[in-house]
């Protein structure tokens, strides 16, 4: 994860509370989805930008996870997202990125 | 529509600029310079051999077929390709040595130092390369020692930036001087980066001047589309690669500048080139990008990490060729683009949809229509140890799923669409390198070569990386198989290789034209645009004639997406179709056409054919549109001849030839009755009243009396309308064979006439109409006609009579002779030749001609306004 938006996760958590944040992942790569989870629950596990040492235990999911799915408007999730979903692999990604919520109790 | 005549890429290996210039490596150095990373780069470096040997870069070059390289299993850097060459179809891989050189060839500033020995080893070197002219090698130069090229590039540590390096491996053979004392932007490094830009572009250029034949002085144009920035202080991108590098490369008759968009500039600058073909701005537009220093090694840090040879040691760049329509080179369409506005959205969804359905579904196209996706070709052995996936793969899984969405595919079928529509990356990481341009060079292989009929180029940039916008772009553009050469690959068969082609030849030798009268099998084309019950209708008269006719192949012009069982060649408007029409009669892809327009010149007239009410007897009408002469009498008594040489080929063996009734008609009589007693063969009908005159009447027509009915054009057009539509009440005609073909032209080819009210069976009577005019031979039966005719005198009776203005006007030499492709209406028909001697006097050359409408002028293009000007003032036209 690069260190900007670390650095902007970590301002936004702090000015709106880590309660009041939910992130949402659009990658499409299983590892880099994983590691950007790692790094906004536990902290930056390369231990390069602000958050290494600093764990938020935001709840992260990935946009395409069935539990934002059923949050999104139907016409809006066919619109921008149908199509994504027919192209990533959506279980792994899913598994990687609620495999840090199920660690940290979100 | 411009064509893709040629395109060249080229390789350069540099595992030395990589391991001191690459922005990866120099960031690492100054953060760390002892960093593991640097220590263990070494270890990971390619040699040129194995560098030259990877499956990936011969195929750039084009050693290596897209589909063998997709068969050789990965990882693709574990195989030497046996073999394996430096050079190949489209260009080539040179190692880092004559990279050097080439960098002091490029150097118009003395920026550039080789060291002596090093200098006199790379003249040896480049004097062998087969595609660098002589002439540019004496900018070698004799080098400096080496003491004295250490001492510069030791003074970058104590003032930074004097003098970068060039090394091979611990050996320091050269460096670049930096340009200016204090301004960052001609830094020693800039200076490199843009040098080695100017000159792998040039590598390029060189290439594609060989491979596709131009001339360097047949190049307009240059547009440069690499990411490079050159300018000083005060202009940071202020340019011109373009105009350095056409410089280096000798295109002396040409302009140029450079053109940016991130990865998507060498679309973008394609785009434009063809833009700029299409507009007749320029003729010739040569689109090219060097390589990227900075760009070598930027992921090695993963490479090395996982323990992988750094695949990203090559420089690439590439050069392509945009011209107009050859009738055999693939064409650009620039009615099938794709463009991210500014306003649209930046979801993958939004972004794909705008490049990829947006442009086919203005073209009428469905997703799998296209044969291939030519989108970011990224090696994927570059881009998934660094966590990017596999690009090329990724952006046509999105297509599929776009097909399965727009209901064409079923979901389980997309790993099927993706190997049947993508291509396997194969580019090198040099971000604009890779954008779909890569594969230019295989796509028009295989359209030349009849195996693929339609490509869609994508571009992508990320443009949040200048820090001016966020905003996302993308280009894309469809390419499709020139529909010339898509016609006789399918018909003739015999096509099996660009190799077929006769060099730069257009079209010629790849069809056998039939010989009219000779039994051959032979082609007519009909234009589906135009008529006023739609194309469906046109298409159902195609149908109709092509179920009865075996020795003739019906070829539609129309909309691509036409579905048909004929040979459809694409042309996207009526005026397109036209153009189409007239190449394809010109080459002799075709012998014949049905056609609700075309221009004849002046002594052409077409005779119809329709069937009479009474007993459905078939009567020629000579004539119904053209204008077989100028005066009225000359021009019955030609259509009288022409009449009887369409009869005859149709099959009648002597037809009967009425006068109808009308002004000028008991002229006509009296010449042709003199030409019969001179001896010529013509039998006159005679009418079934009382009278039994020569000269009928309108109850004559309605009962088909005579088998060739004279009358004038316009007459006979009224007559034609009447006869194939009077039963319909006027808008639909349904009876007969048409208008008829040009009569007494020398024009390649025959053209029927049929109108715009042509209904289907109109159409397929006009077809069958047109067939058996090819089989007859109604060129060369016309002129044995005229022949006849004349030995009787047909010239003297012809010629104006006494009392009339006498021999008429002197001779008037005529102006050198040009193409004309323009058409002046609006002159009356008895003023069309004054009007032409008009213009001859003045040196504007003119010929007369018949438009759809009237008599027309035919002019070239620059001489269109000096024409209607001095028209004009001599009061021949009024507008």
């Amino acid at each position: 994860m690069d260190l900007q938006n670390q650095a902007r996760s970590k301002e936004l958590a702090e000015q709106f509370g880590k309660d009041n944040v939910v992130v949402l992942l659009g990658a499409s790569e299983p590892d880099s989805a994983s590691i950007t989870a790692e790094t906004l629950t536990l902290g930056d596990p390369t231990f390069a930008g602000p958050l290494a040492g600093v764990s938020l235990g935001l709840p992260v999911y990935h946009v395409l996870e069935p539990e934002i799915k059923a949050e999104i408007a139907p016409a809006v999730y066919e619109e921008q997202l149908a199509m994504m979903e027919m192209v990533m692999n959506v279980p792994k990604l899913a598994a990687e990125v609620a495999k840090m919520r199920v660690q940290v109790g979100n | 529509m411009p064509v893709l005549t040629g395109t060249a890429y080229v390789l350069v290996h540099a595992p030395d600029v990589l391991r001191h210039h690459g922005s990866t490596q120099v960031m690492e150095q100054l953060r760390d310079p002892a960093s593991p990373h640097l220590a263990r780069l070494g270890e990971h470096l390619r040699g040129y051999g194995a560098a030259m040997a990877y499956a990936p870069n011969q195929a750039f070059i084009g050693n290596l077929d897209l589909d063998t390289l997709r068969q050789i299993p990965r990882p693709w850097y574990d195989t030497s390709l046996a073999d394996s060459r430096r050079f190949g179809p489209h260009g080539e891989i040179m190692p880092q040595e004559e990279l050097y050189g080439l960098l002091k060839l490029a150097d118009s500033f003395d920026l550039v130092s080789l060291e002596q020995d090093f200098s006199r080893e790379v003249a040896t070197l480049l004097a062998a390369h087969p595609d660098l002219p002589p002439a540019l090698l004496e900018r070698l130069g004799q080098g400096l020692p080496g003491d004295e090229l250490a001492t510069l590039v030791t003074a970058q540590a104590n003032d930074e930036h004097a003098a970068t390096g060039l090394y091979l491996g611990q050996r320091l053979v050269g460096c670049v001087r930096r340009a200016h004392e204090v301004d960052p932007n001609l830094a020693a490094h800039v200076m490199l980066e843009n040098l080695t830009t100017k000159a792998t572009a040039a590598l390029a250029v060189f290439h594609l001047l060989k491979s596709s034949g131009a001339a360097p002085d047949d190049i307009d144009y240059l547009l440069e589309c690499s990411e490079e920035a050159c300018g000083d202080i005060n202009q940071r991108g202020g340019g011109n690669f373009a105009k350095s590098i056409g410089e280096m490369t000798g295109l002396v008759k040409s302009t140029g500048s450079d053109v940016r968009g991130f990865c998507a500039g060498p679309v973008h600058a394609l785009l434009q080139a063809g833009a700029l073909v299409d507009s007749g701005a320029f003729r010739t537009v040569l689109v090219t990008a060097g390589g990227s220093v900075a760009k070598l090694g930027m992921n090695s840090k993963d490479h090395v990490a996982k323990g992988l040879p750094v695949l990203e040691d090559m420089l690439g760049a590439f050069a392509v060729l945009v011209t107009r329509d050859d009738g055999v080179n693939p064409v650009l369409r620039l009615d099938g683009l794709g463009k991210l506005d500014i306003g649209a959205g930046s979801s993958p969804q939004q972004v794909m949809k705008a490049l990829v359905s947006d442009p086919l579904t203005r073209l009428g196209r469905k997703i799998s229509d296209v044969d291939c996706f030519c989108a970011e070709l990224q090696n994927p052995e570059i881009t998934e140890p660094a966590g990017a996936g596999n690009v090329p793969e990724a952006n046509v899984r999105m297509i599929a799923a776009l097909a399965v969405m727009a209901g064409e595919i079923d979901r389980a079928a997309i790993p099927d669409f993706v190997a049947a529509h993508g291509l396997p990356g194969f580019a090198p990481t040099q971000g604009h390198i890779p954008s779909g341009v890569p594969a230019l060079g295989h796509v028009r292989n295989r359209m030349l070569a009849g195996t693929m009929r339609s490509a869609l180029l994508i571009g992508k940039g990320s443009l949040f990386l200048g820090r001016m916008t966020n905003l996302f772009d993308g280009l894309s553009m469809v390419i499709d198989q020139n529909p010339a050469l898509a016609l006789s690959a399918r018909t003739s068969g015999h096509l099996s290789g660009p190799e077929d082609l006769p060099g730069r030849a257009h079209g010629a030798g790849v069809m056998r034209p039939a010989v009219p009268g000779s039994g051959q099998p032979f082609r007519v084309a009909v234009p589906l645009l135009g008529g006023e019950h739609g194309p469906a209708e046109v298409l159902a008269g195609a149908l109709a004639a092509q179920a009865v006719l075996h020795d003739v192949e019906v070829v539609v012009i129309g909309p691509a997406v036409t579905a048909t069982s004929l040979t459809l060649v694409a042309a996207a408007t009526e005026e397109e179709g036209r153009v189409v029409l007239d190449r394809m009669l010109a080459e002799g892809q075709v012998q014949a056409a049905v056609a609700m327009h075309h221009c004849f010149p002046l002594g052409v007239s077409t005779v119809g054919l329709t069937a009479t009410p009474a007993r459905g007897k078939p009567l020629f009408v000579a004539c119904t549109t053209g204008m077989s002469a100028s005066q009225r009498v000359a021009a019955m008594v030609r259509n009288a001849v022409y009449g009887v040489s369409a009869a005859k080929t149709w099959g009648l063996a002597d037809p009967t030839v009425g006068i109808l009734n009308i002004e000028g008609a008991r002229a006509v009589e009296r010449h042709l009755k003199t030409l019969v007693a001179q001896g010529y063969p013509l039998t006159l009908a005679r009418s079934g009243r009382a009278e039994a005159e020569a000269l009928l009447r309108g109850n004559d027509v309605l009962g088909g009396v005579p088998d060739v009915l004279v009358c004038d054009s316009l007459t006979g057009n009224l007559l034609i309308k009447l006869l194939s539509a009077f039963t319909t009440g006027g808008g639909y005609e349904s009876v007969g064979w048409g208008y008829g073909p040009g009569v007494g032209g020398e024009g390649p080819g025959i053209v029927n006439i049929i109108s715009r009210a042509s209904g289907a069976p109109v159409i397929d009577g006009a077809i069958r109409y047109a067939a058996a005019m090819v089989r007859g031979g109604l060129g060369q039966r016309t002129l044995d006609e005229l022949a006849r005719a004349r030995a009787a005198g047909l010239d003297a009776v012809c010629a104006p009579q006494t009392g009339q203005p006498s021999a008429g006007p002197a001779p008037l030499a005529a102006p050198a002779k040009k193409i004309v492709t323009e058409q002046l209406p609006g002159i009356d028909v008895l003023e069309l030749e004054e009007a032409q001697r008009t213009l001859w006097a003045a040196g504007v050359y003119a010929e007369t001609g018949m438009g759809c409408v009237g008599p027309v002028l035919l002019l070239a293009t620059e001489d269109l306004a000096q024409a209607r000007r001095l028209l004009m003032e001599k009061k021949m036209l009024s507008v």
